[in-house]
């Protein structure tokens, strides 16, 4: 994971950060019936349930799918590549995809969050923010 | 409880409209639908107009522009599905008994608003990575291709099947037939789709006018077409990741619709269904149950889908071809099958149709499959 330019989240109540470069997404566990959701929910869509607690998810999921975006808003440069990551707590996070060839990736290959600089806020001071980059094999 | 009569339609050109705005499209198809009906304008007793980035009381707007002041009215935003929503909170003002002639308009000034990709809200957290539209449809398409072998060759036959549809309706936005060369040569939007599997930012509005029993029996015109059903839903929260190449809301959605007209998915003639992007219409009719899951790639090779096919699938050139004023096309859509079930379709007429069904889905949300979907199941 990098370290470099860790600071402020760029989305505080899904992105924790810390200061040794490290991070998870957070979502909400239903104390009830386990069900787990992203972002955080003030009830439970499987059981009605408010009794929830926010938890950290595991940093590291499969890729369910990807594209490349090649036309957006002003605010991304193009092209970046986004994908949809699924999560061993039954969660899928749209991220970026960093770290990789479009050519190279394959729906199934295990990725993992890195958390990383990602735009700034309005003041135009820097922004953590998170992307998936292809696990390191062996 | 009464039944709801689609007595009059109207529509605009869909396309640039430079020197127009939402308020000027909206009065004009209004005034085609009351011509067409047949009625004097002080017969309609309420308004629903459905409009997405056209601002506060664009409604309102539209009737002062006509003359028509006092009436009540509701402007309806539901994302792309917002002109078939206000279809559908009409038919229930006639259906409670409260109104027995009602207006429902929709309308958009697309070209005005903004160019390029449509994203979702800025406040949602998927927006806030990057998502647009295209993208996450450029991601559906690509696990389509995975799951069942799809080819890009395949999914490009729906745009030129669909611009071939409208290069024969003279309202639609595209009037040029394409090659699936053209589709395979057009700019990259987000890999693997390409500009012609986009539908464009389009200007237009559409109007229907619609009657309980008893308006039919004092002012009906023999044209009038049956709603017989209007049904909306919205997405579920994802308990669990859920497949993004089957569409659980559009299914159901469809469902109740099909169970309000007392028919099933093999009784419809044709349908007009959310083409947003090509994939679309793949997981729209597929989710409709008129075509099974992961065959309608290949049942388009075939030709079924054509006009003149087992079953016709947007006539109209569809919103790729017609084009996409997001509030404009729900109504549009009801449009298209007045006039398919009337026998008014002009070279497009599918011969013998009976039922049609039209579908939108719009919006995107963080956590949930879709956000607002309606079918609407219209019977000669
Ligand atoms: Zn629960």
């Amino acid at each position: 994971m990098s370290g470099s330019g860790v600071g402020v989240s760029f989305r505080p109540g899904e992105l924790e950060v810390r200061p040794d470069g490290t991070g998870n997404l957070l979502g909400s566990r239903c104390r009830a019936c386990g069900a787990h959701f992203f972002p955080v929910r003030e009830a439970c869509a499987g059981c009605l349930s408010q009794d929830l607690e926010t938890v950290a998810f595991s940093t590291e999921g499969i890729l369910y799918t990807y594209t490349v975006v090649r036309q957006s808003i002003p605010a991304f440069e193009v092209p970046y590549i986004l994908g949809y990551v699924d999560f061993p707590e039954g969660v899928r996070i749209m991220g970026q995809i960093a770290g990789i060839e479009p050519g190279d990736i394959t729906i199934g290959m295990p990725m993992v969050l890195s958390i990383e600089p990602f735009g700034t806020d309005d003041d135009g001071n820097p922004l953590t923010g998170y992307r998936f980059r292809p696990r390191e094999t062996n | 409880m009464t039944d709801v009569h689609v007595v009059g339609v109207g529509m605009t050109r869909f396309g640039k409209h430079p020197d127009s705005d939402a308020t000027d499209l909206g009065a004009a198809a209004f005034l085609e639908a009351i011509a067409d009906a047949g009625i004097d304008p002080r017969l309609v007793e309420s308004a629903y107009v459905g409009h997405v980035f056209q601002g506060m009381v664009t409604g309102q707007r539209i009737l002062a522009q006509v003359g028509l002041a006092g009436l009540p009215l509701s402007n309806v935003e539901n994302a792309c599905s917002s002109g078939a929503t206000a279809i559908r909170e009409a038919s229930l003002a006639i259906r409670a008994g409260e109104n027995d002639v009602v207006v429902a308009i929709g309308t958009e000034h697309l070209t005005s608003k903004f160019a390029g990709a449509l994203t979702p809200d800025p406040s949602d957290p998927e927006a806030a990575v990057g998502a647009t539209m295209p993208g996450v449809y450029a991601m559906r398409a690509r696990r389509y291709m995975e799951e069942f072998g799809m080819t890009r060759e395949q999914l490009a036959l729906i745009p030129v099947k669909n611009k071939s549809n409208a290069a024969q309706n003279p309202l639609a936005h595209f009037r040029k037939e394409i090659t699936v060369e053209d589709v395979l040569e057009s700019r990259a939007i987000a890999d693997p789709l390409r500009l012609h599997d986009c539908s464009p930012v389009t200007d237009g509005s559409a109007a229907v006018i619609l009657m309980s029993d008893t308006a039919m029996k004092k002012y009906g015109n023999g044209r009038a077409i049956r709603l017989a059903a209007s049904t909306l839903r919205s997405g579920s929260v994802d308990v669990e990741p859920t497949s993004m190449t089957y569409e659980p809301l559009t299914w159901l959605t469809a469902k109740e619709a099909y169970d309000k007209a007392g028919i099933g998915p093999e009784d419809v003639d044709f349908a007009e269904v959310h083409d947003c992007f090509s994939i679309a219409e793949v997981l729209r009719v597929e989710g409709l149950g008129l075509f099974e899951q992961g065959s309608y790639p290949w049942a388009v090779e075939r030709g079924e889908a054509n006009i003149g096919g087992r079953l016709p699938i947007n006539p109209s050139g569809g919103l790729i071809g017609k084009g996409h004023p997001l509030g404009g096309t729900g109504v549009a859509q009801v449009v298209e099958l007045v006039r398919q079930l009337r026998g008014e379709a002009g070279v497009r007429q599918i011969e013998g149709a009976r039922i049609g069904v039209a579908h939108c889905r719009g919006g995107k949300a963080v956590g949930i499959e879709g956000a607002a979907c309606t079918v609407q199941i219209l019977v000669r």
